[in-house]
């Protein structure tokens, strides 16, 4: 029988800085002469999975990367949108909430990516956002990288939701933390899945960092019960490739990137084998 | 293999709508057919201590008429105020609703029982505050079960059952099908129910609810999504169809409710029953 190319798919699911250990994956995948047919990205994986599908170098990713996401984009506090969930009847108060202006991470996004379309990327990619209205996954694969991506990384309460076509969009990771569901609908055989835990905030001094500590424990079950679906049907082959921390990784800590990176690569390698003999190599 | 564990009934979260779970008590208890164990989560886990005490149907019906009356969420809008100005501290034991009208109505109800006055085996999950993971009590005082099992983040102060710090069991599973599964159960009538969700959010309570339906629903479709594929066991889901939304704490919709619980169960039953008589999957 005539060996057909088999599809490899990436996807990359939500975990902020945690994500940028999909580069050491990519750094082994390239070394071994492997290339990607399709990436998936989810809220943080979704700005490494768009600079992979652009080709950018290893070390352009990891230079946007640290230009992108880094505390600045926290700095400015939406002072109205806490104004209007502590006096709703003065401050108008909407869908639009957010506690975090959300200003200066457009401009960054836009620094990167300008007016980019996924027209103009080298590999297929899919990102993953959540319609506000219905909690639905919807996969993005036209129109603006800046929108999508903006769309993707909203995560609730911290970042206002995006309008895309229409459409309210909200952080993938409330629909589906590691969407490999959009890889195999898309036709990967081969899926390397690279999941992450969300880290809870050390302590609980104020009500946002409680919605966010509730906000983690559910993400992590919604990923767990995800997965379990997934390769429980085994409709493709998912590696899952989970690099190990030993130290916590919050969600701006991108000084540990290169420590993030070199895990994903030893993560990578750890399948390497396995992949090969599933591509017969 | 013990035979009494085989029917088993799961009532998920679903505030208010739990009480469609005694419907198809009705139902069952009409046919003959006898639950030999109630796995219950959230607000299901009032139902499901209630129906495994054996409490008549109609006491627990009024039960639920009075036990989540507005007075219960007194406080609330000046508690969230304080909280986000920062005037009043917020941790992990705060929350933004006294609970002590709740915490004496189940009082009421469940006094001093315990897991030993059951009918039949009762299994209440609760989530850990700090690790998320899943806690299935099935021992102790029935009250600090229930409690910790409705203990919405937040809204309800968590409550501490041993050395574990407990809040709503929806957090980490909406639906336990999983639990009447490892206790050996293989025909489990399954009632869940998706949050509502808002259409328009208007005040920051809106948009938390809000996001965390959204959430509880994707897990609640993931892990039935799941059971039914693995197949460990039969799975009955029994999904009342409500024409108009209905509120978590709507209490006035209570009889449509159960009704429509029923008639749901209804549908369910020559099936449940066939499954009973050929002697299940195993």
């Amino acid at each position: 029988m005539p060996n057909k190319k088999k599809k490899i798919a990436l996807v990359i699911g939500a975990g902020s800085v945690k994500c940028a250990a999909a580069l050491g994956l990519w750094k082994v995948l390239q070394e071994a002469g492997i290339p990607f047919d399709m990436l998936v990205g989810c809220s943080g994986g979704s700005l490494y999975a768009t600079g992979m599908a652009m080709g950018f170098s290893l070390e352009e990713s990891v230079e946007k990367t640290k230009a992108l996401w880094n505390q600045s984009v926290t700095e400015k506090r939406n002072w109205r949108g806490l104004a209007s969930a502590i006096l709703p009847g003065i401050f108008k108060f909407d869908d639009n909430f957010s506690m975090i202006s959300d200003a200066p991470m457009l401009k960054r996004l836009r620094m990167v990516y300008d007016d980019k379309t996924f027209a103009d990327t080298k590999t297929p990619l899919y990102l993953i956002a959540t319609d506000l209205y219905t909690g639905e996954a919807i996969a993005l694969h036209e129109g603006s990288l800046v929108d999508a991506i903006r769309a993707s990384i909203a995560i609730p309460m911290i970042w206002p939701a995006w309008t895309v076509n229409g459409r309210r969009l909200v952080d993938g990771g409330a629909a589906n933390p590691l969407p490999v569901d959009v890889a195999i609908r898309e036709g990967a055989d081969i899926i390397l899945a690279m999941g992450f835990q969300s880290p809870f905030p050390s302590k609980i001094r104020s009500v946002s960092r409680y919605a966010l500590h509730i906000n983690s424990l559910i993400t992590n079950n919604l990923y767990q019960a995800n997965f379990a679906f997934h390769t429980a049907a085994h409709h493709a082959e998912i590696i899952s490739i989970l690099p190990d921390f030993d130290r916590p990784i919050k969600l701006f800590d991108t000084d540990q990137i290169p420590y993030v990176i070199e895990q994903g690569e030893k993560a990578m390698r750890a399948q390497l084998d396995y992949l090969k003999r599933l591509l017969e190599l | 293999m013990n035979t009494k564990n085989r029917l088993s009934i799961v009532i998920g979260s679903g505030g208010v709508l739990c009480a469609a779970s005694l419907g198809l008590n009705k139902a069952l208890h009409r046919e003959g057919l006898t639950p030999g164990m109630a796995v219950g989560c959230s607000g299901g886990s009032i139902y499901a201590a209630s129906i495994a005490l054996g409490i008549d149907p109609a006491q627990i019906e009024d039960q639920t008429l009075t036990l989540f009356t507005s007075d219960v969420f007194e406080g609330y809008t000046s508690n969230l105020k304080s909280a986000l100005t920062g005037e009043t501290r917020f941790t992990e034991l705060s929350s933004l609703i006294d609970d002590k009208i709740m915490y004496e109505r189940l009082k009421a109800v469940f006094g001093d029982k315990t897991f030993d006055d059951t009918i039949f085996p009762l299994h209440i999950v609760a989530t850990d505050l700090y690790t998320g993971e899943r806690v299935v009590i099935s021992s102790g005082k029935i009250l600090d079960a229930v409690r910790a099992s409705v203990a919405i983040p937040m809204i309800f102060s968590p409550w501490k059952i041993g050395d574990q710090l407990l809040v709503d069991g929806a957090v980490c599973d909406p639906l336990p099908i999983d639990v009447a599964i490892q206790q050996g159960s293989d025909v489990i009538a399954a009632v869940g129910f998706e949050m509502p969700t808002r259409k328009r959010m208007n005040s920051y309570t809106a948009v938390t609810t809000h996001f965390n339906g959204i959430y509880m629903n994707n897990i609640l479709k993931s892990t039935f999504a799941f059971y039914n594929i693995a197949h460990h066991a039969e799975i009955i889901p029994i999904l009342p169809e409500f024409e108009k939304p209905i509120g978590t704490f709507d209490t006035a919709q209570i009889p449509f409710i159960i009704a429509q619980g029923e008639k749901a169960a209804e549908a369910q039953i020559p099936y449940i029953k066939k499954l009973m008589s050929n002697g299940g999957l195993k």
